[in-house]
């Protein structure tokens, strides 16, 4: 017997009948125990992606999906986690679209499920697909503010809290760690939900820049990635530019992770790719479109899709070289500063891809 | 070069939406054409809203259309951008007045389904996103829109799976189940306009677009609608005036609003 109380109607409908396997998300006592015994030095702690994924990343950890699913999003060290062969993780975010791809090869075997999908490109057909053979299990569904709220928990300081989100729906069926309880300050009935604190093993955060301590800077949205630094056991900093302490102490008036968090600090320009990064870099739109529309339709087509861009490349650098190099460096600058308002008459119309139609740009 | 063609059924959607947004108001927008309506709202008739976005951008500058819910465009310049957690926190604590989205699924409760398709959870003939935020706003927004297509298959007698609860099983049934707001206040579709009759919250006809008759709107449905007392009124449709605006000034590319050609 376990130390925690889950839903029984959840467990029942999700067929888990080894709940152990839910625990570390909200073990609270052995997350505290972690953070307590890191190293407090402040020390360069840069290494490269390859050994920060080889050292951080345990087979079955519980590993929080980053950004806002294809923005500023850790996805090279999701693919070097890939290229590495880890199994078996659980995957959680808010979204979690880049479980998907991770699913195919074994990396993810376990999802809480929030979001996955990439919006208008279309319904995700890879992830129906490997759900049905079972391939993933999902552990637990979720809203996107129940995890924003589960992670901020934790980053309060708090055992969880109360929401009223996704009550009275099927989502608190499928989720052994929600409870619905009684406001219990109010006299009459006033059914809340408690979402425990989240506590995620191990997290990738993309930082616009970092110093060698793992001080990092986040322009643009956010997310829930405070919170996430906050709460995981294990953080690695991955960033565009490392900068002098000075630099942030100074000049990043914006969001900040303390160094404190970090583990590790891996200099990683272009690491959101295939994402957009704020200040940085725009999509490479029809990489998403050829992803859901081609790629994810059967399995042979996401087998060959990943074999080239995740095991074709070894790095980010040639994934550059892919997308069309320096051409395509310079139209996502362009793009994105454009779109933020720092730059003028950038045209946004583009090639799209569709199935009858591969314009073989990726700009 | 001036436009002059019919309005289109996109953009005919896109002035509905906007219609529906009150000026001096706080509206909860999604990409696609609820983003194209809040713009044309603040163009015409709302010209003082304050748009807030998923990504947690809150009152951008225009720009483009965005390729993404969490792309420049919703926080191009925002004085602030916000927290996912505060970001929904602002619809709980009264901030928001107004969202609108999508759905795979509505039932006449307004009830929707935005995780899969089939009875078994485990084997579904589709699966779909998941809630992201659809639970959210629909749980915590005062007044929530639902905007989609109209079929039977999407408007069916019960929902395959509750993503986000509307009114639940009617009557007083989302306060009892201790959800805040009222909820879903609108469908809008390609054969009208629905709302929900106050006492037992059914889905109930509203306005009927132009060319659209009662028996249409009820094949395209997999439930019983409920009709309004009297005459069924007309959708009011857009005037050549906003119809310009829209192709002008707001979605100038037909991102949204031009139907894919053949």
């Amino acid at each position: 017997m376990g130390v925690f109380d889950y839903s029984r109607e959840a467990l029942e409908n999700l067929k888990i009948d080894d709940p152990g396997i839910l625990d570390r998300l909200v073990d609270f006592e052995n997350a505290r125990a972690v953070h307590l015994n890191k190293n407090r030095s402040k020390k360069d702690k840069r290494i490269s992606l390859k050994e920060a994924v080889a050292e951080f990343v345990q087979d079955g950890d519980v590993v929080l999906d980053t950004g806002f699913g294809y923005v500023r999003t850790c996805i090279q060290s999701h693919f070097e986690i890939m290229r590495q062969g880890k199994k078996d993780l659980q995957m959680i975010g808010a979204p979690n679209t880049n479980q998907s791809y991770m699913i195919v090869t074994g990396s993810v075997r376990y999802s809480h499920n929030s979001y996955t999908g990439a919006e208008m490109r279309g319904t995700d057909r890879n992830y129906t697909r490997q759900l049905k053979a079972g391939k993933v299990r999902i552990l637990s569904e979720w809203s996107h503010g129940g995890i924003a709220q589960g992670l901020k928990a934790a980053q309060l300081g708090s055992p969880g809290l109360l929401s009223k989100q996704m009550l009275g729906s099927d989502i608190v069926k499928y989720n052994p760690y929600l409870k619905v309880i009684q406001n219990p300050l109010k006299k009459e009935s006033d059914p809340s939900l408690f979402i425990p604190a989240l506590y995620p093993d191990v997290t990738f955060i993309h930082a616009q820049a970092a110093d060698k301590y793992g001080n990092a800077y986040i322009y643009g949205p956010t997310v829930n990635d405070l919170a996430g630094a906050a709460a995981s056991r294990k953080v690695v900093i991955t960033a565009e530019e490392i900068v002098p302490e000075m630099d942030i102490r100074c000049n990043k008036k914006g969001s900040i992770i303390p160094f404190f968090y970090a583990d590790a600090v891996v200099e990683l320009p272009y690491g959101a790719l295939p994402g957009s990064m704020p200040g940085y870099y725009y999509w490479p739109r029809q990489w998403w479109e050829k992803l859901m529309r081609f790629s994810a339709i059967n399995e042979e087509n996401i087998g060959k899709f990943i074999d080239e861009w995740v095991f074709g490349t070894k790095d980010q650098i040639e994934f550059i070289e892919k997308l069309g190099g320096a051409k395509w460096m310079i139209e996502a600058r362009r793009q994105t500063k454009a779109a933020e308002g720092d730059n003028e008459d950038v045209d946004f119309s583009y090639q799209e891809y569709t199935i009858n139609n591969d314009p073989g740009i990726f700009y | 070069m001036k436009n002059d063609a019919p309005a289109n059924p996109l953009e005919i959607l896109a002035y509905i939406i906007s219609a529906q947004i009150k000026d001096h108001t706080i509206v909860y927008v999604g990409t696609g054409l609820p983003m194209v309506a809040g713009i044309l709202a603040r163009k015409t008739h709302a010209p003082n809203i304050t748009m807030v976005y998923e990504s947690g951008g809150q009152d951008p500058i225009q720009g483009g259309m965005p390729w993404s819910v969490g792309g420049p465009f919703t926080w191009r310049k925002s004085p602030v951008v916000m927290e996912m957690a505060y970001s929904f926190g602002q619809c709980y604590n009264g901030y928001v007045d107004i969202a609108f989205l999508g759905f795979a699924q509505v039932d006449r409760y307004g009830n929707v389904n935005t995780h899969m398709i089939g009875d078994d959870f485990h084997q579904p003939k589709a699966r779909l996103t998941g809630s992201g935020g659809n639970n959210d706003l629909t749980s915590l927004t005062e007044n929530m829109v639902l905007v989609g297509l109209q079929t039977p298959e999407k408007f069916p007698e019960k929902v395959d799976f509750i993503t986000s609860v509307g009114h639940l099983r009617g009557g007083n049934t989302r306060k009892e189940a201790g959800l805040p707001g009222n909820g879903p206040v609108a469908v809008i579709s390609q054969c009208g306009v629905f709302d929900f009759e106050p006492k037992t919250k059914k889905m109930r006809v509203k306005t009927l677009h132009p060319g659209m008759t009662l028996d249409i709107a009820q094949m395209c449905t997999g439930f019983e609608l409920l009709k309004p007392e009297g005459e069924i009124p007309l959708t009011p449709m857009p005037t050549p005036d906003i119809i310009e605006i829209l192709r002008r000034e707001v979605d100038p590319r037909g991102v949204f609003t031009s139907l894919p050609s053949a």
